[in-house]
């Protein structure tokens, strides 16, 4: 009779105890499975993976980098404080003395020390180390990292996506993009890399049991290639998937939990402003007063989009400038522009100036957005308005390399474009505009006509008081937008799914993994929080 | 001394497949590098990285490192193919991780279609003028005219989504161990949706081709003579008719392989199935020369090898050939 209540009251604790700790009822999950539509995106080391988004998160499951980013900004990572002196333009890092390398060897500052010198000999394209004038360990777990000049994308940059790496294994490698070797994998992320199958394009990753932040919820992390990410999630071979938005509801409807990003990918029309009548600013102008944002959204993504601001920085952006000048469509706008520079229209409707046609070439290709291809209609939309308000244009579908050469080269008049970043840190304005710091992009409009803007977008780049910084960084907005060099048409939604059975939640993380990278991956959604 | 005549022309022959053979290198050489843009556009432009003007000099002069046509011919007989910009590991590794899985693939569903075609088709032209074959000739043509990501996209909502009998994606479970057995059996489970699909595609043409050639054969007067000496049809159909009815269908499959890297890059991209085609297709996007120049020059060499092959097989299956040259 003692036993049996003993088995009762023991039952009911369990039952009172599980709405509370719903986790100490959740086991190990064994294994996460990931879908990804083309496979292959590198291996996963600093040196080895591709420059996309994809590449990097595939990466960052191994390393770690000083401190990382979760749902609700920075956080600690391998450091578990920092600050910074302006006096000494440096910054201080204490790092947390339980991280290790998957090799067990400890993770100290001679560690952070090392992978800053060494991405000086040998750069990672990611981020930038010509700012830090040196660092240093005065102590096993402290680092001091110096500038040269003010740096205000530290914490994003070098902070929040410069991965750390051994100094016991990397410090003979001479050339490491060559190096391929087992040990260069070794990291100090939650999870270590155990395969790539290049044929396959699936990736095996294990729990690093004596991970500093604790055990990662899944024992195994799999991404594997499904052609039908949908399917695959319906079908529930995979855990976690982009989705098109138009899907959202049905797989809602399926028990599956549906995630949308916040708007940090824009689609944009390049034009290239070194050429006439494209380097007048009338005619860029008479160009955005001819496009229907909203049409295009409609017609090309079935509404699932929100047209963008002409500043470039995403309207979620806490620097974003609400008094950015806009271009809402008004073809009577471009008629009168188009005009004062001398353009008639001829019997065909279409406009001429001496005799000759105002004929203008649109290159338009399938972009990659989160490492996902995505068809659209686009480059017929843009080039029915255009036409409507009397431009003649060619519309050529190429594919993407082919334009992305052709517009690197400025053998172009107009392209559709498209990047992310644009809800990061605001030195997305500097890539994405000066040709100092994006020459090598198709995306940067690679734009230096206007002192004042260049003037600006140095200034943001020195200026460490956030306050201030936003304020240049709104008046940058506004130059820009008057130049308006490129036109930022909209941007689109973007959606993932998962299967909420394993108890992982998955989420977008607020201004992009890293520089900016809109997946929803986030190392942190396996790793257990001291409030959970 | 008097010269062999056969064996003059087979020297001639083989000096022409010599000489196909050069013709190709120098394609695979030189095609691919007239691609518009090169791998670091590809790789870098418009990505997350944004390079600096010296970031990307030095990324060029890293990446295009220049190889001389008669470098890569030397390499490319000491099976030294280079490696891959993108993955930065041997080609040869890369090829060799990829063909299995296309040779699995189109070559299950090249032999499967061809002898279900070649049967249906001598059986169809048989039994001509009736029911099944008018029926089959009809449903056949359609067949014909759908393309593979039609049925590949039918078959899978119907197998992956609706029912959910087979794998959505892939050529094995992930990660999985197994036995042997379940292994073979779980490749099986991933390998059905695409083999039925390119089946579905290859099959009509076998048919219909034999169909053609079997029904000229039964004119001939050679089966008039067979049944007429009373041979039973069975005969007649196969040792007699299919036979003769076999060389066109033996034409085609020499053709097929010349595209047997990209054939299934529809079917590859639909079930995420691996193999050359999805191989080659990502290194001509990413401008990957060392892996296009590889790929194409080996699936060339292939075609000319089966065709050389076939040359011998035309002459065991109608001895009139090896006559009449």
């Amino acid at each position: 009779m003692r036993k049996r209540c003993t088995c009762l009251f023991s039952f009911a604790v369990a039952l009172l105890l599980f709405p509370v700790f719903p986790d100490l009822a959740r086991a190990q999950v064994q294994e996460i499975r990931i879908a990804d539509s083309k496979g292959d995106w590198g291996y996963p080391n600093p040196f080895r993976h591709y420059p996309r988004g994809p590449g990097y998160i595939r990466m960052s499951w191994v390393f770690d980098t000083l401190v990382w980013k979760d749902r609700k900004g920075y956080m600690p990572a391998l450091a578990d404080s920092w600050s910074y002196d302006p006096g000494r333009m440096a910054f201080t890092f204490n790092l947390n003395p339980r991280a290790r390398w998957h090799d067990d060897q400890p993770l100290t500052a001679h560690d952070v020390v090392f992978t800053i010198e060494y991405f000086k000999k040998h750069a990672y394209s990611w981020i930038s180390v010509d700012d830090v004038s040196r660092a240093e360990a005065p102590e096993p777990h402290k680092v001091i990292i110096y500038l040269s000049k003010p740096y205000s994308p530290f914490i994003s940059d070098i902070g929040g996506t410069m991965p750390i790496m051994p100094k016991h294994i990397w410090q003979s490698v001479d050339n490491p993009e060559a190096y391929n070797d087992p040990k260069a994998f070794v990291g100090s992320g939650p999870y270590r890399f155990m395969d790539f199958n290049k044929a396959q394009g699936t990736y095996l990753y294990e729990a690093f049991g004596d991970y500093y932040q604790g055990r990662p919820k899944a024992d195994r992390l799999i991404y594997i290639r499904s052609g039908q990410p949908l399917v695959s999630l319906t079908s529930r071979q995979v855990d976690l998937a982009n989705i098109q938005p138009d899907m959202a509801e049905p797989l809602k409807q399926k028990g599956l939990v549906v995630i949308k990003d916040e708007r940090g990918w824009n689609k944009k029309l390049m034009i290239n402003h070194k050429k006439a009548p494209f380097s007048d600013k009338r005619f860029r102008h008479a160009l955005a007063f001819a496009i229907n944002q909203q049409e295009i959204i409609d017609k090309s993504h079935r509404g699932f989009a929100m047209p963008a601001s002409y500043g470039l920085l995403s309207v979620d952006h806490d620097m974003y400038n609400p008094g950015t000048p806009s271009y809402a469509f008004n073809p009577e706008k471009t008629r009168t522009l188009i005009e004062s520079m001398g353009y008639q229209k001829g019997a065909d409707g279409f406009y001429q100036k001496d005799g000759r046609p105002l004929k203008i070439e649109l290159l338009s290709s399938n972009i990659t957005v989160a490492g996902q291809s995505a068809a659209d209609r686009d480059g017929e939309v843009i080039k029915k308005q255009l036409e409507q308000v009397g431009i003649r244009v060619d519309l050529v579908n190429l594919e993407q390399t082919t334009t992305d050469s052709k517009v690197k080269s400025w053998d172009f008049d107009l392209a559709v474009s498209g990047h992310g970043g644009v809800s990061g840190d605001p030195r997305i304005l500097n890539e994405m505009i000066s040709s100092q710091y994006g020459a090598g992009s198709v995306n940067s409009a690679r734009y230096d006509d206007a002192p004042e803007l260049n003037r600006l977008l140095e200034a943001q780049m020195l200026e460490m008081d956030q306050d201030k910084r936003k304020a240049i960084v709104y008046k940058i907005q506004e130059v820009y937008a008057q130049a308006l060099p490129a036109i930022s048409l909209y941007y689109p939604d973007s959606m993932a799914a998962y299967s909420p059975d394993k108890g992982i939640v998955w989420y977008y993380t607020p201004g992009g993994i890293s520089k900016g990278i809109p997946i929803p991956q986030n190392k942190m959604s396996l790793i257990k929080k001291s409030d959970e | 001394m008097k010269e062999n005549p056969k064996r003059m022309r087979r020297g001639q022959y083989l000096l022409a497949y010599v000489l196909a053979a050069l013709v190709m290198m120098v394609a695979s050489y030189s095609v691919p590098r007239w691609l518009p843009g090169d791998f670091v556009t590809a790789m870098y432009s418009s990505s997350h990285v944004t390079l600096n003007a010296e970031q990307e000099a030095d990324l060029r002069a890293y990446y295009t490192q220049r190889q001389g046509f008669g470098r890569y011919v030397v390499d490319f007989f000491t099976l030294n193919w280079g490696y891959s910009y993108a993955f930065l590991t041997p080609i040869s590794g890369l090829i060799s991780e990829a063909l299995p899985w296309t040779l699995l693939l189109l070559g299950s569903a090249h032999l499967l279609s061809m002898i279900l075609g070649f049967l249906a088709g001598v059986e169809a032209a048989w039994r001509r003028g009736g029911v099944i074959e008018k029926a089959g000739v009809g449903s056949m043509t359609i067949l014909e005219g759908v393309p593979e990501i039609g049925t590949g996209v039918i078959l899978l909502l119907l197998f992956a989504l609706h029912l959910g009998w087979l794998p959505a994606a892939g050529a094995e479970t992930a990660y999985v161990t197994h036995s042997a057995g379940r292994w073979i059996l779980d490749v099986v489970r991933h390998l059905a949706l695409p083999l039925a699909t390119l089946i579905l595609a290859y099959f009509p043409g076998n048919f219909l081709l034999t169909r053609g050639s079997m029904v000229m054969v039964l004119k001939e007067q050679f089966i008039e003579t067979a049944r007429a000496k009373g041979l039973p049809s069975l005969r007649i159909r196969y040792a007699h008719a299919a036979r003769n009815a076999l060389l066109p269908m033996v034409t085609r499959f020499g053709l097929r392989i010349a595209f047997m890297v990209t054939g299934a890059l529809v079917v590859e991209t639909i079930y995420a199935y691996p193999g050359l085609g999805t191989l080659l297709f990502n290194a001509i996007s990413m401008r990957d020369l060392p892996l296009i120049q590889g790929i194409v020059l080996l699936s060339s060499l292939m075609v000319l090898f089966v065709n050389l092959a076939l040359e011998f097989v035309y002459g065991w299956i109608d001895p009139r050939v090896k006559h009449a040259s």
